[in-house]
C-alpha cells in the first residue's frame, strides 16, 4: 500500500499537507523518477476534497520541480536539476533556520538534534 | 398470479427491512458515523435489535392483514394492486419513522459521551488502489444497448408485418392491456425506453467507478479488500440487472413484432422468472457482500492502530441519508444506511443522470 494520510481539520492547509505526503513518498523511495500521480479528479475523489486542493498540490510540487505536469496525460516525479537542487539547498536552510534557533532556545543540546534529524532519517529510509 | 407476486414482494421486503442493521458496516449506525472506541456501544446494538424487531413485527402483521383480507374474496385485479402497494408503502414509512427516531437517538448519544474527542480525525488515500479496481469496464454496457438498436431496425424491417394496435403496457399474467395506434414512433417506442435505460446503466457505471474508494484508517487492509469487493459486485448485479432488462424488453418486443410466437404461459413466466431473478440476485448480492463489503471475510490482520479515526464526514449527510458536499468530485457515493451507491446532491452532474432519463421515459410514455 501507497498511503496518503491528511487531516482536513488540521491548521495546515489540506494542499500543502498533500505536497508534504507525496514528497515523503518520494524520500521513502515509494514514489520513483517516473512514476505516474493519480489524476486530479480520482485523488480527490478518494481524499473527498476539492479538485482545487489537489490541483494547487500538484503545481507546488511542479513550481518546486518534484513533479512534472505533462497536458492531458498527467503528473509524474520528475528528477530535480543541478540549478534546483542548489536553489532547493538554499530554501531548506532557509527553512531549517527557525526549528533549529527554537530548539536551541529550549535548550536542546547540539547532540540532541543530531539525534533528532538522524532518526527522522532513519524512519524515512525504513531502516 | 398477482396475489402471488405481491405476497412475495411484500415478504421479500420485510426480510430486507429486517435484517438491514446487521447487513451495514459498525462504523455508521443509523446514518451517524461512529468513532473507534464505540463501534461496539451496547447502546447501538440494542438500537439494531429493536429496528429488527419493530420491523418484522410491523411487516408480518401487513403481510397476514393482506392475505386474509385476500383469501376467499373475489377481487379486481385493481384492488389486489392498491392494497399491495398501499401494505408495501406503509411497511417502508414505519421503518423510515424508525430509521429517524434512532438517527437521532445516535446523534444524542455520540454528542452526549463526547465520543471521539480526543481522537484525531484523518482520511486516508492508497494510491495504488485505482490499479486494484475490479468493477467491470463500461464498455460492456455498450453491448445492450447495441443489441437494442439492432432490434429497432429490425422492427423497421418488419414494419409492414406488425398489427395495426400496438401494446403498450403490459399486465401481471404477461399479456397485453393497453394499446396505441401503429406509427413509425409507437413500434419503437418499448426499445426506445430500453435504450434510455441502458444508457443510465451505462453512466452510473462510469461515474461509479470514477467516485473515491473510502478505506478505514485503523483497518487499511482489511477496509480496503472489502471495499474494491463492494465495488466489484456491485458493478456485477448493476450489469446483471441491464442484461435483465435488455432481455424483458427484447422478448415483448419481439412478441409484440410476431404475433404467431405468442404463448401465454411464457407471456406469464417472463415477468414472474424476471422479478425471482432480481429479488434472489439482490438478496445474494445484500447478504454475501454487505455495506461496504462489510460482510466479506478477509484473511488479513492490520496492525493495531490507536489514537485516529475515520474523518466525520456527518455535516454532508442530511437525515444521515442524503449527501451533499459540493467539494467532493464524487458524482455516486456509498449509501450510509442501505447498500449501494447514492448520489452526490452537492453535484448537478448526478441529478442529471437520474431525472433525465425519468423525463425522458415520462416524456415517450405520453406521447405513445
Amino acid at each position: 500500500m501507497m498511503l496518503i494520510r491528511i487531516e482536513p481539520d488540521s491548521e495546515i492547509p489540506i494542499y500543502l499537507q498533500l505536497t508534504h505526503e507525496l514528497i515523503e513518498l518520494m524520500a521513502r523511495g515509494k514514489l520513483k523518477d517516473g512514476d505516474p500521480l493519480p489524476s486530479v479528479r480520482s485523488f480527490a475523489a478518494d481524499l473527498g476534497v476539492n479538485m482545487h486542493t489537489v490541483n494547487k498540490a500538484y503545481h507546488e510540487l511542479e513550481r518546486k520541480q518534484f513533479i512534472q505536469i505533462i497536458p492531458k496525460s498527467g503528473a509524474i516525479v520528475s528528477s530535480i536539476s543541478n540549478d534546483m537542487a542548489q536553489f532547493h539547498h538554499e530554501r531548506i536552510t532557509t527553512a531549517l533556520q527557525p526549528v533549529i534557533a527554537e530548539a536551541l532556545v529550549i535548550g536542546m543540546s547540539d547532540r540532541e538534534i543530531k539525534a533528532v534529524v538522524s532518526s527522522i532519517m532513519k524512519d524515512l529510509r525504513g531502516e | 398470479m398477482i396475489h402471488l407476486l405481491f405476497i412475495v414482494i411484500i415478504g421479500f421486503i420485510v426480510i430486507m427491512q429486517t435484517s438491514i442493521p446487521y447487513l451495514l458496516k459498525r462504523t455508521i449506525a443509523f446514518g451517524v458515523s461512529i468513532p473507534e472506541g464505540h463501534t461496539d456501544d451496547p447502546s447501538i446494538a440494542s438500537y439494531k435489535k429493536i429496528y429488527a424487531i419493530v420491523s418484522s413485527i410491523v411487516g408480518i402483521a401487513g403481510l397476514i392483514a393482506y392475505v386474509s383480507w385476500m383469501s376467499g374474496r373475489s377481487l379486481s385485479g385493481e384492488k389486489v394492486v392498491l392494497a399491495g402497494l398501499f401494505i408495501q408503502f406503509s411497511i417502508l414509512f414505519v421503518s423510515m419513522a424508525l430509521y429517524l427516531y434512532f438517527h437521532a437517538k445516535v446523534i444524542q448519544l455520540k454528542r452526549a459521551k463526547q465520543w471521539g474527542a480526543n481522537l484525531k480525525q484523518v482520511r486516508i488515500v492508497d494510491l495504488e488502489a485505482r490499479a486494484k479496481d475490479e468493477m467491470l469496464p463500461s464498455y460492456l454496457y455498450i453491448i445492450p444497448m447495441l443489441i437494442t438498436i439492432g432490434l429497432m431496425i429490425y422492427t423497421g424491417t418488419q414494419y409492414h408485418l406488425m398489427p395495426e394496435r400496438i401494446p403498450t403496457h403490459w399486465g401481471p399474467n404477461g399479456q397485453p392491456d393497453a394499446f396505441t395506434e401503429k406509427t413509425p414512433f409507437s413500434v419503437i417506442a418499448t426499445l426506445l425506453i430500453a435504450l434510455i435505460i441502458q444508457a443510465m446503466m451505462l453512466m452510473i457505471n462510469v461515474f461509479t467507478k470514477k467516485s473515491g474508494i473510502r478505506i478505514r484508517a485503523t483497518k487499511r487492509q482489511t477496509s480496503q479488500i472489502q471495499q474494491l469487493s463492494f465495488r466489484k459486485y456491485t458493478s456485477w448485479f448493476l450489469f446483471l440487472t441491464t442484461v435483465l432488462i435488455t432481455t424483458l424488453f427484447g422478448f415483448l418486443q419481439v412478441t409484440t413484432i410476431h404475433a404467431e410466437l405468442e404463448n401465454a404461459m411464457l407471456m406469464m413466466a417472463a415477468p414472474l422468472v424476471f422479478l425471482v431473478i432480481i429479488l434472489l440476485a439482490t438478496a445474494a448480492y445484500a447478504f454475501k457482500v454487505g455495506q461496504s463489503g462489510s460482510r466479506i471475510e478477509v484473511q488479513v490482520e492490520d496492525d493495531a492502530i490507536t489514537g485516529i479515526t475515520d474523518f466525520d464526514d456527518d455535516r454532508f449527510w442530511k437525515f444521515g441519508v442524503f449527501y451533499m458536499n459540493k467539494n467532493d468530485p464524487s458524482i455516486f457515493v456509498e449509501k450510509r444506511f442501505g447498500i449501494g451507491w447514492t448520489i452526490n446532491f452537492g453535484n448537478p452532474i448526478g441529478y442529471l443522470i437520474l431525472f433525465v432519463p425519468i423525463l425522458l421515459i415520462l416524456a415517450i410514455s405520453f406521447l405513445v
